[in-house]
């Protein structure tokens, strides 16, 4: 085209001004502020079929959700020109129910309010009545380009990502002008790499071998995985058409995709696993000082972690509209008064839960450990036994209180976004947990060594008789260490929150890994529990993607873990001792 | 640790030969009477075909508890994977009975199985038998399996844990460990038994209806009696093991391993030897409990039950013979009653009932008579708790 489509646009609205003078007052500035709804309007008025499709052919490109719904309206026969006393034509739309006379309400099509009549009352038209707007096979498939390509101008990226992806994958090289004429406006970088990645791909579409050569270099730079099927089809049919040269370049592109592929698998595979390490150390940790350190083997550690989310799930509900439960058995009905919080005060209150999951946890812990464990420290085995029975008797209540179902808990908007580096994507939320166990680990590495508490529980965890005849008073050692491994279990349960789902009986999940990376870390070294749980959360990922099967994968996990335990039973990191059991 | 603990005197060395056989007698006058009078009674409809089918499982369940108080109370192996040989034992019955349905099945009747497949591998898009499936036509075979397949795990895992003498807790968690791997991988549907569905929907066994209004019971009677006979065959394979010189070196391992260890026995030899016995008992528990049940499914693998049949032997008395069966039909009869009657405090009782054993009665309801006769005599002191083991520090670092 040699005149510029601004310019024929205004030639067309002048020669519209000539033959309908109503028009003018809209057609005279019709270049640049005429909005979508007014090019419809000259459209509609148009007598000039071909003129009609050319008007609606220049809509192409726009985003405006009104073009829709105006052509539906058009198309199912309820847009009318209603002439006004004056002699002018307005073209209206009509909608809602008919009344007694068979009239319905009128839009105005120029600019969607109420059609009026001088006294500035809503007019009521009869369609019957009225001049319908009239429409042909010809300006239907118009209309139908324009609503195709109508997602590409939307405002909303997501919208026009997809409508960019799906002309791409179309390949029908009539979009192709379509798609660059947006390439020219587009600012949004990751839209820009979409329209790239389409017109190349229209390109490898094209019959001529040069324009394929193009696309597919252009592929190739781009490597995006969405293409990879197409550029296999091209290569198989340039294989049978004989085109050599699009045969390498195809290759080349295809390889320079799976490069790309395996790039972002492994460091995917690396995020996730460190992760997925990073729960089950948050999860173990509480276990390696209980278990590791105290020698208690606590099977309600696992209840800890569901203490640890219900409290995440009450800390939600009071920064919202508060809640209601009745306690079982004693028949306790308790109102919990919401703080209405709205937008990020309300977000906030995940931070607010990870005082209260650890500290709630930790009250639990020294229940238990009062009630219960306090008989059974020379009983380990014995333990395990009692803490299961406290574990049932916990998911039960669990059950009775907050129902068996699982419970909703919101991720805060600081937690549920990702980042995308280079295609790969990190999830906020698996972020955080990597930096909070970090922190974690560190805090309790601090407390155990550097605090009078910590000198304390080493020294009644090495040898509680001789402690106690120090004048250590064990006793409140033993309540204190439980509590912080409970504690910590809360704190899990807190995170466990944001990445696993919230029921009563959640805390069996953990329970078999957590005891495993403790016994694999080495039982009583914190260290050791960090390096297992970072290595058979890296162990699981990877093998999860290898094998495309986490069953198996776990499966696999546990068999080397038992294998493991052959080369070195005490673990990676235990300690030294010569002491015989 | 080398502190000198003192290892209290197990149960079996305090007691005398003659208490020893007072029980056996116990357990067979009993076992014997349930294996006669319970099928009697109920082939003259004075016992419902209902509880015999219960009775039966309960049996079954003692089996279980069996093959524990073999480890944990004569050895001193705490297993967490017995619930695991438990259902590979049914497991291998079932495939068999899963084969005998035939033209039975809800596909085979609408004329959807002309290679006359199990309902699930139906469902599952399969049009042949799987070729590991096609031996347990023979129920021969699937008896020798019931025994094999969960005797070879046991040797195998067992093997590999006594070499690196992993004990005490670790082997506790271990077991666990295998039996959540058994478990998520039998809930999968491409292992071709039966996802965590299992296996149900049995017809017959050895050409004996389960299911027929009229022949049915006869053959849970039949089922029931021989879970009677089996356990009564344990129970005496038990107390012959105890008198054995064998029974005594293992008895010892429990009380203090390393001191059997540097007397010169091979101690991981004996423990291996008493896992697989052990696991193969549980395994024919397994396998009677199957066809009684009518149902096989993943759900009865979890650590959770492994630990649900320890719980049954800690409350009726560990190191003894009757203790288990008492436990493992005391704790089911309770549930059978409770999740009726208090469906929502069932788990509540259980989990009770487990602290109250462990802190309080750690010798089970059978050293309940000895305490209360105690307590009267207002000699508290003087009787040492019945059946605790030394449990040293051994499982601390």
């Amino acid at each position: 085209m040699t005149i510029p489509p601004r310019l024929t646009k205004f030639l067309r609205s002048l020669l519209l001004s000539v033959l309908l003078p109503v028009q003018v007052a809209h057609a005279a500035g019709a270049d640049r502020t005429e909005t979508a709804r007014q090019t419809i309007v000259r459209a509609i008025l148009t007598t000039d079929d071909a003129q009609k499709r050319e008007i609606i052919g220049s809509l192409v490109g726009q985003g405006d959700e009104a073009i829709r719904d105006l052509f539906t309206a058009w198309r199912q026969d309820s847009l009318f020109v209603f002439t006004a006393p004056d002699g002018a034509k307005v073209p209206v739309e009509l909608a809602g129910d008919k009344d007694g006379t068979g009239a319905q309400s009128a839009v105005r099509v120029d600019n969607g309010e109420p059609l009026k009549d001088a006294a500035g009352k809503p007019l009521r038209l009869i369609g019957s009545q009225l001049a319908a707007v009239d429409h042909d096979a010809r300006l239907r498939l118009a209309m139908k380009a324009v609503v195709d390509l109508l997602d590409l101008g939307s405002p909303v990226l997501a919208k026009r990502l997809r409508a960019i992806q799906t002309i791409g994958a179309a390949q029908k090289p009539d979009k192709l002008p379509a798609l660059q004429a947006r390439s020219q406006i587009e600012t949004d970088p990751k839209a820009r790499l979409a329209l790239r990645e389409a017109v190349a791909l229209i390109q490898l579409a094209d019959a001529s071998e040069d324009v394929k050569l193009t696309g597919l270099s252009e592929l190739r730079l781009l490597h995006t995985s969405s293409s990879y099927d197409l550029i296999k089809t091209a290569r198989t049919k340039a294989e049978t058409d004989g085109h050599p040269a699009v045969v390498k370049a195809a290759t080349v592109a295809l390889d320079a995709i799976d490069q790309h592929k395996s790039f972002i698998n492994f460091f995917g595979t690396l995020f996730r696993g460190l992760s997925a390490g990073s729960i089950l150390l948050v999860v173990a940790l509480g276990l390696a000082i209980t278990f590791g350190l105290m020698g208690v083997i606590n099977m309600a550690h696992g209840e800890m972690i569901t203490v640890g989310a219900y409290a995440t799930y009450i800390t939600q509900n009071v920064f919202g509209d508060g809640m209601n439960f009745t306690l079982p058995f004693v028949k306790i009905a308790i109102h919990l008064p919401g703080l209405h919080l709205t937008g990020w005060a309300y977000q906030l209150y995940f931070v607010a839960a990870i005082p209260i999951g650890f500290l709630s946890a930790a009250l639990v812990g020294i229940m238990l450990e009062r009630s219960v464990i306090r008989f059974l420290y020379r009983r380990p085995l014995e333990s395990l036994l009692a803490t299961w029975g406290v574990s049932l008797i916990l998911q039960q209540l669990f059950k009775l209180t907050f129902g068996s179902n699982n419970v909703n808990v919101d991720s805060p908007v600081y937690l549920s976004s990702n980042w995308t580096v280079f295609d790969i994507t990190f999830d906020w939320n698996r972020v955080f947990v990597i930096g909070f166990a970090m922190a974690i680990v560190c805090g309790v590495w601090l407390a155990l060594t550097k605090t009078p508490l910590g000198l304390l529980i080493r020294c009644v965890m090495q040898n509680r008789t001789m402690a106690a005849c120090m004048g250590v008073r064990t006793e409140r050692v033993n309540m204190l260490t439980f509590g912080l491994g409970s504690g910590l279990a809360g704190l899990a349960g807190v995170f466990v929150t944001q990445l696993g789902t919230v029921g009563p009986s959640m805390g069996q999940e953990y329970i078999v890994d957590s005891f495993m990376t403790v016994v694999v870390g080495g039982v009583g070294s914190i260290f050791g529990t960090v390096v297992s749980a970072l290595g058979i959360g890296l162990a699981d990922q990877s093998l999860q993607q290898i094998l495309l099967n986490p069953v198996l994968g776990k499966i696999l996990v546990l068999v080397a873990i038992i294998l493991f335990l052959q080369w070195r039973p005490t673990g990676l990191f235990a300690a030294k001792s010569r002491s015989l059991d | 640790m080398s502190s000198p603990i003192p290892v209290s005197p197990s149960p079996a060395a305090r007691e005398l030969p003659r208490s020893r056989h007072r029980e056996f007698v116990v357990v067979g006058v009993l076992l014997t009477l349930l294996t006669v009078v319970f099928p009697v009674l109920n082939a003259h409809g004075v016992i419902s075909d209902f509880t015999i089918t219960l009775w039966g499982k309960y049996l079954c369940y003692a089996l279980l508890a069996i093959s524990v108080d073999l480890l944990w109370g004569y050895t001193g192996l705490l297993s967490l994977g017995q619930a695991l040989f438990f259902s590979l034992g049914g497991y291998m019955l079932g495939m068999h009975l899963m084969l005998l349905i035939g033209p039975l099945g809800s596909y085979a009747k609408a004329g959807q199985n002309p290679a006359g497949l199990p309902d699930f591998m139906v469902f599952l898009g399969h049009t042949f038998l799987p070729p590991f499936w096609r031996p347990f036509h023979s129920f021969g075979f699937a008896v020798m399996m019931v025994f094999l397949l969960p005797g070879l795990l046991a040797l195998i895992f067992g093997f590999l844990a006594f070499r690196s003498r992993i004990k005490g807790v670790y082997f506790s968690i271990l077991t666990q460990a295998l039996t959540y791997a058994a478990s998520i991988l039998f809930f999968r549907n491409d292992l071709t038994m039966g996802g965590n569905n299992g296996f149900t929907d049995f017809k017959f066994i050895l050409g004996h209806s389960l299911v027929d209004k009229d022949t049915g019971p006869a053959t849970m009677r039949g089922l029931f009696v021989a879970s009677a006979v089996v356990l009564l065959l344990a129970c005496l394979f038990c107390h012959w093991l105890n008198g054995t010189k064998f029974g005594l070196v293992r008895q010892a391992i429990r009380d203090g391993e390393n001191r059997v260890l540097f007397s010169g026995y091979a101690t991981a030899h004996f423990k291996l030897f008493v896992f697989v016995v052990a696991a193969m008992i549980a395994a024919v528990g397994g396998a009677l409990f199957v066809p009684q049940a009518g149902i096989i499914n993943p759900d009865q693998m979890t650590p959770a039950k492994s630990i649900e049949a320890v719980v049954w032997v800690a409350v009726g008395g560990r190191g003894t013979l009757i203790g288990p069966i008492i436990g493992a039909i005391g704790i089911n009869a309770l549930r059978s009653w409770a999740t009726h009657a208090y469906p929502d405090s069932w788990l509540i009782i259980l989990g009770a009932i487990f602290l109250v054993v462990v802190l309080f009665l750690p010798g089970g309801v059978v050293s309940l008579p000895t305490k209360i006769s105690a307590m009267v005599r207002r000699r508290p002191e003087a009787t040492p708790d019945p059946v605790v083991p030394a449990e040293t520090e051994s499982s601390k670092p």
